[in-house]
């Protein structure tokens, strides 16, 4: 096996040499048919420090973990860990091991308890035989207390929170007696405060015998926890950085193979461009309250706001999939019902969920299905029939003009990778030709390549016109598209800043203001509270 | 948003095409194989008759299966097209008999009562938001009911009417059943249905994903209820057929025809999951079942080994199907 | 008994091409991943099957060949047909030469122990006789399409005779005329069918067995007292004779035995016992109930044992080693049987005697008894009890 020029770093370090290293790949290999997954990875996880691994959507990240738990078999090289050979043959074996992953999306069963979630499979028996809730118990409990992890042992699963899900996760991996610990984008649906318990966690979990391998796209927070950066792409290891004496730049350069640039931030739309679309008082029975708003012809809007805030709410009962208790909604000063998204669809009003798979994407079908779903009705059929070749060109011209990776048309779609999964997803509002589209989270999980095409695609659909709101957690996303932004909390538009005015930290003064609790902050908006509150 | 020129099909998607299509003969290749065998096992199997025999033995399993393959293709389940097809037999019979009506006008109503049926159903998947497994078995039990209060649980015979068998039994083409041009025709007309309109698309979307259909600006809920009357149809058209062929409308048959129907929709590939399925595959899937059973009672199999040879084969060709699938 | 041995070549392969279409898939599953190859991978699935049922397959023509070689002889019997309603049974003697005639039956069901009983009745006399002959029936006795369907396939066969008990005569009407083309004689059995063409019909006097089942229930009442019926079904030829023939009886016979309406439990016990149950708390003061079949029979049983009520006197038809259980302990007083035995035997029989060309009577009473306590080990009771 021939260690190639730019093998990764932790054998010619002085010092480690003698310093056996936790987990290494040495020289994998893994091709699926008409794709070279990984070409001779390498990776080098030294006992005690936080690898992140990064590296744009389809480098081969979750490729390598699929062949460290055993779900793969690699076509060539091998892995070490804790000195000797390892061939994970799957992932309970891998477990059992001492390599725990775990995935972005959890694999837990949201009925059973934390505790029962925690030992499934290695249940204690009483007699052999039956269960001992109590054992279980008992054995969960000492384990979260030992992690400092404030889980009830005996609440549903299902009950908890995103972030506490990903305890239990963890707590589940640490059960196993876990060296190796490789977390996949651990923190995508994570708000600020849990990405700091999360890290303490992973603080707490590193010993002088263990080690994190951290795979995420989020650059501040490799910086705030990693040792080490791995970089690949395109399948094949590129490069190991030092995180203390290297800069974001740097990373992303070795990501991209380019450097990035940053367009200006934009100017205000002109307040001469008609008003397509006012929301006034937007309610619904569970979140939103009084939620108003304005939308310009050819405006980028942002709607910020931390998790739970009632951004994705706005857009749902925006597009008539959630049922709305009071408010108005204009499109160029009519006003207008939208009950189903049907009735949005046909106001040329398109809802990009952030949750692709779920509510984006058709998964067992082409990609020509989905590119034509919103528009087969209107423009591609006549008397119920399918116009088909009308269509598929369209499908192609998309595919084209997006730059779909995708071996043809007829691809099905849970055969792509996000990002282009997206693009499919773009391709379908835009051919529906719709003068409003909602962006939910567009660039969740996409790679920092294509994040800069859909960009593009997004400025130049408002300079052709179009009004978009953009919904996005990642606050320099928005600072950087929104002519406007327009901030949320609890359910409440808490400010509106224009694009000049708005910084991350006036955006963040917004957005965690709490006028329901706070009387200073409700007085600072003006917001008048219901009167039994001003009693309490 | 649109570049200059259309890209005309590459030779990738001529080649994921032809996939497709691989995949839809390799169940006819099972049937094929299955028909040799009979073929060359007894010669009483491979004659001209026997065939037709075959056919006209598929009809009406094969008219209420290609109904059922729409709903089975958004995901769903109809439990009730076999005691509604009952049911519509005994209203043709009313119809026909008992009320004396013209044998078009006759037809047709019968033809509408199945569309109620599925109507009912559609409904109440989509707006009452039953599961389709409760809301289709309480149908079944409902119009095993109707069926026998209509009827007074007594057959009604058509011999009033001899006009009536010939739907079935007469010969357009000579030694070939009507009932079997039936079930070729609404099977064309089907795959039209279901592969070159809105209403198939639909069906593929919402079998794919309902929610992501529905924030597509579809209106599901109006597909749903449509889809669910068109299996209905046919459930009003396989009522016809099997009391034109059998001269009478027999008001206590019918159950078990509506996991048959599906074990045909299933053996032809279409996933019980939802979004995937043809015509093509729940007709060959039909006349695999037919063959089964014509070739094995021909060979004078023990009657207790055709059905485990059934299941067998049952297991076998969802078995193999779901292997090709989760390699694809 | 080398067709038999085809037969079992035949089942067997059969099974395999099964087995073997999911093994492929496995093998083509586990060898690639690639979607590509896996569609031309799993293609050959049924390829290799197919090489595992030819070897069964050339066996199994010999088998069918001995079957359609017995047809010639089937012309005799079929232009003569029965002249009278003597009771006189056909005495066939047992055929000789090189093949063996084939005798399609088709009955009315199949896994049903009555049947059973039926089937073991014919293949006892086809041995005696020489035939050889094959036993086929829907699973329910409303599914008149599949009947039809076995029909048609019987007569594909080629037999030498066929033996049926339509479940509807008119649907089977164009198949008789069929068959009657074909110069193959028809044996109609159980409960006829109404039709010129079959030959005879070997069955039970339902009627008549139901009115003896009625006077034994009159007789154990003494007369008066409430009584109920619960049915195996109100289409069916036999649901009705049995049911009209204990009505007519109690009518003409009982003034003092009040009747119920009667209930229909499709045959099923546990239906029928909940048919049972909910008599008896309808009307505490039942004296009897009679149960129209075995599966019937066996409902009312139940029910009568689970409602803990004494003193109710049961009746019921046909056997079954429930219903002999239940004589046996004094839950059932005694029941009707049939002689389903005898009925394949005498359809058999006859059709035998129509390839001689004998002349058969147009019917062919196969009897049935009463059975009770006393006379349950009788061996002439024993012999027509199925278990």
């Amino acid at each position: 096996m021939s260690v190639p020029l730019d093998a990764p770093t932790g054998r010619s370090a002085a010092g480690a040499a003698t310093a056996t290293n936790l987990l290494e790949v040495v020289g994998v290999s893994k091709g699926f048919p008409g794709v070279k997954a990984l070409q001779d990875m390498h990776l080098t996880l030294r006992p005690g420090e936080v690898l992140a691994l990064v590296g744009e959507n389809g480098a081969g990240k979750s490729t390598l973990m699929k062949l460290l738990s055993g779900i793969y078999q690699p076509d060539g090289g091998e892995f070490f860990f804790e000195g000797g050979p390892f061939t994970p043959t799957d992932p309970k074996h891998a477990q059992e091991s001492g390599i725990s992953i775990i995935h972005q999306e959890f694999n837990l069963m949201p009925d059973l308890t934390v505790a029962q979630n925690i030992f499934i499979g290695r249940e204690p028996r009483s007699g052999g035989f039956f269960l001992s809730d109590r054992a279980l118990n008992r054995k969960a409990g000492e384990l979260l207390r030992r992690l400092e992890l404030p889980l009830d042992p005996r609440q549903l699963v299902g009950t908890l929170t995103v972030a506490k899900q990903q305890m239990v996760e963890i707590a589940k991996a640490l059960s196993y007696d876990a060296r190796v610990l490789i977390m996949d984008e651990p923190t995508a649906a994570l708000n600020d405060a849990e990405v700091a318990t999360l890290h303490s966690l992973i603080r707490r979990f590193v010993t002088p015998q263990t080690g994190v391998i951290y795979i995420s796209h989020k650059m501040d927070e490799l910086k705030a926890i990693s040792d080490r950066i791995t970089v690949i792409r395109d399948g094949r290891y590129v490069d190991t950085l030092d995180t203390a004496t290297s800069t974001m730049g740097d990373v992303i350069s070795r990501m991209v193979g380019r450097e990035i640039d940053t367009d200006a931030r934009p100017e205000n739309v002109r307040p001469d461009r008609p008003v397509l679309l006012s929301v006034e008082g937007l309610s619904t029975r569970t979140l939103l309250k009084d939620v108003s708003f304005e939308l310009r012809e050819g405006e980028i809007l942002g709607l910020a706001g931390l998790m739970g805030a009632g951004r994705t709410e706005v857009a749902r009962a925006l597009v008539g999939a959630d049922a709305v208790t009071a408010g108005t909604v204009r499109l160029r000063g009519e006003p207008v019902s939208v009950r189903t998204p049907a009735d949005a669809a046909a106001l040329g009003i398109g809802y990009l969920s952030e949750d692709r798979k779920q509510f984006g994407l058709l998964l067992s079908q082409t990609v020509n299905a989905n590119i034509g779903l919103s528009s087969l009705g209107d423009r591609f059929s006549s008397a119920g029939f399918v116009k088909d070749r009308p269509m598929r060109a369209a499908s192609r011209e998309y595919v084209e003009s997006l730059r779909i990776r995708t071996p043809s048309i007829n691809q099905t779609a849970k055969n792509l990778s996000g990002g282009n999964q997206q693009k499919v997803v773009i391709s379908k509002w835009l051919l529906k030709d719709c003068d409003i589209l909602i962006f939910d989270e567009p660039t969740r999980g996409i790679d920092v390549g294509a994040k800069e095409e859909i960009y593009r695609l997004l400025n130049r659909l408002a300079e052709e016109g179009k009004s978009i709101i953009m919904i996005s957690s990642e606050l320099p996303e928005v600072l950087r598209m929104s002519h406007r932004i327009v901030v949320m909390s609890e359910g409440r538009v808490t400010g509106e800043l224009s694009a000049a005015e708005a910084d991350q930290e006036s955006v963040m003064h917004l957005a965690t203001l709490r006028p329901d609790e706070n009387p200073e902050d409700a007085a600072e908006l003006g917001i008048q509270l219901p009167v039994e509150k001003d009693h309490a | 948003m649109s570049t200059a020129t259309a890209p005309v099909a590459t030779t990738a998607e001529k080649r994921t095409d032809i996939r497709g299509r691989l995949q839809q003969l390799l169940a006819f290749g099972g049937l094929i194989v299955i028909v040799v065998f009979f073929a060359v096992a007894n010669e009483n199997f491979r004659t001209f008759s026997n065939f037709t025999a075959i056919l006209f033995s598929t009809v009406v399993i094969g008219v209420l299966a290609v109904g059922t393959t729409f709903v089975i293709i958004t995901g769903g389940i109809d439990l009730s097209i076999g005691t509604g097809m009952t049911l519509c037999a005994v209203m043709s019979g009313t119809f026909l008999i008992n009320w004396n009506l013209p044998l078009g006008l006759g037809l047709v109503l019968t033809v509408l009562v199945g569309g109620l049926i599925g109507f009912v159903n559609g409904c109440s998947v989509a707006f009452l938001k039953l599961p389709p497994f409760i809301a289709t078995l309480a149908m079944m039990l409902i119009a095993q009911g109707l069926a026998l209060v209509i009827s007074g649980s007594a057959p009604i015979y058509f011999s009033a009417l001899p006009v009536f068998s010939k739907i079935s039994t007469g010969e357009i083409i000579p030694r070939v059943p009507n009932a079997v041009l039936v079930l070729v025709v609404l099977a064309v007309l089907a795959a039209i249905l279901l592969n070159r309109t809105l209403f198939g698309r639909y069906t593929f979307s919402i079998g794919s994903n309902e929610e992501a259909t529905a924030l597509s600006g579809i209106n599901v809920r109006k597909w749903k209820v449509l889809i669910y009357t068109v299996a209905g149809l046919f459930t009003g058209i396989a009522g016809i057929m099997i009391s034109a062929r059998l001269g009478s409308a027999q008001p206590a048959t019918g159950q078990g025809y509506e996991l048959q129907a599906i074990a045909a929709v299933v053996i032809g590939g279409t996933s019980l999951t939802g979004g995937k399925g043809s015509i093509v595959g729940t007709i060959i899937g039909a006349l695999i079942i037919s063959v089964l059973n014509n070739g094995l009672r021909i060979m004078s199999i023990p009657q207790e080994w055709q059905n485990v040879i059934l299941g067998l084969v049952i297991l076998g060709a969802v078995y193999a199907d779901m292997a090709r699938k989760r390699t694809a | 008994m080398r067709s038999r041995t085809s037969r079992v070549g035949a089942v067997a392969a059969l099974a395999a091409t099964g087995l073997l279409l999911g093994a492929c898939a496995q093998a083509s599953d586990s060898a690639s991943s690639s979607s590509s190859s896996s569609a031309s991978s799993s293609s050959s699935a049924p390829a290799v099957s197919s090489v595992g049922s030819s070897a069964g397959s050339e066996t199994a023509s010999a088998g069918s060949g001995s079957a359609s070689s017995g047809s010639g002889s089937a012309s005799a019997g079929s232009s003569s047909s029965g002249s009278s309603a003597a009771a006189g049974m056909p005495s066939p003697t047992p055929m000789s030469g090189g093949t063996k005639p084939l005798i399609a039956i088709v009955s009315k069901g199949f896994q049903h122990q009555f049947w059973q009983a039926v089937k073991a009745g014919a293949d006892s006399e086809a041995a005696k006789l020489g035939v050889t002959i094959t036993f086929e029936g829907p699973p329910t006795e409303a599914d008149v399409e599949i009947q039809i369907d076995e029909l048609t396939q019987a007569i594909a066969k080629k037999p030498a005779a066929i033996g049926f008990a339509a479940l509807d005569s008119k649907a089977a009407a164009p198949l008789m005329q069929q068959a009657k083309d074909q110069n193959i004689p028809v044996i109609a059995f159980d409960s006829g069918v109404d039709s010129d063409i079959p030959l005879t019909t070997a069955a039970t006097d339902n009627k008549a067995a139901a009115a003896e089942a009625a006077k034994h229930m009159s007789e154990a009442l003494g007369g008066k007292g409430k009584v109920a019926l619960v049915v195996h079904d109100q289409t069916s030829a036999s649901g009705t004779q049995r049911r009209d023939g204990f009505v007519e009886w109690m009518k003409a016979n009982a003034p003092g035995i009040q009747l119920l309406e009667p209930q229909y439990g499709g045959g099923d016990q546990a239906k029928s016992a909940d048919i049972a149950k909910s008599i008896i708390a309808a009307n505490p003061d039942i004296k009897g109930i009679y149960g129209s079949n075995e599966g019937s029979a066996i409902g009312v049983v139940k029910g009568v044992t689970e409602s803990g009520v004494k003193g109710i006197t049961v009746i019921g038809f046909d056997s079954g080693q429930a219903q002999i259980d239940a004589i046996n302990s004094g839950v059932m007083l005694g029941a009707i049987t049939q002689n389903p035995v005898g009925i394949g035997e005498q359809t058999v029989a006859a059709a035998v005697a129509a390839l001689e060309g004998q002349t058969l009577p147009k019917v062919i009473d196969t009897g049935f008894y009463w059975y009770d306590k006393s006379n349950i080990n009788d061996p002439k009771i024993q012999a027509v009890l199925y278990k």
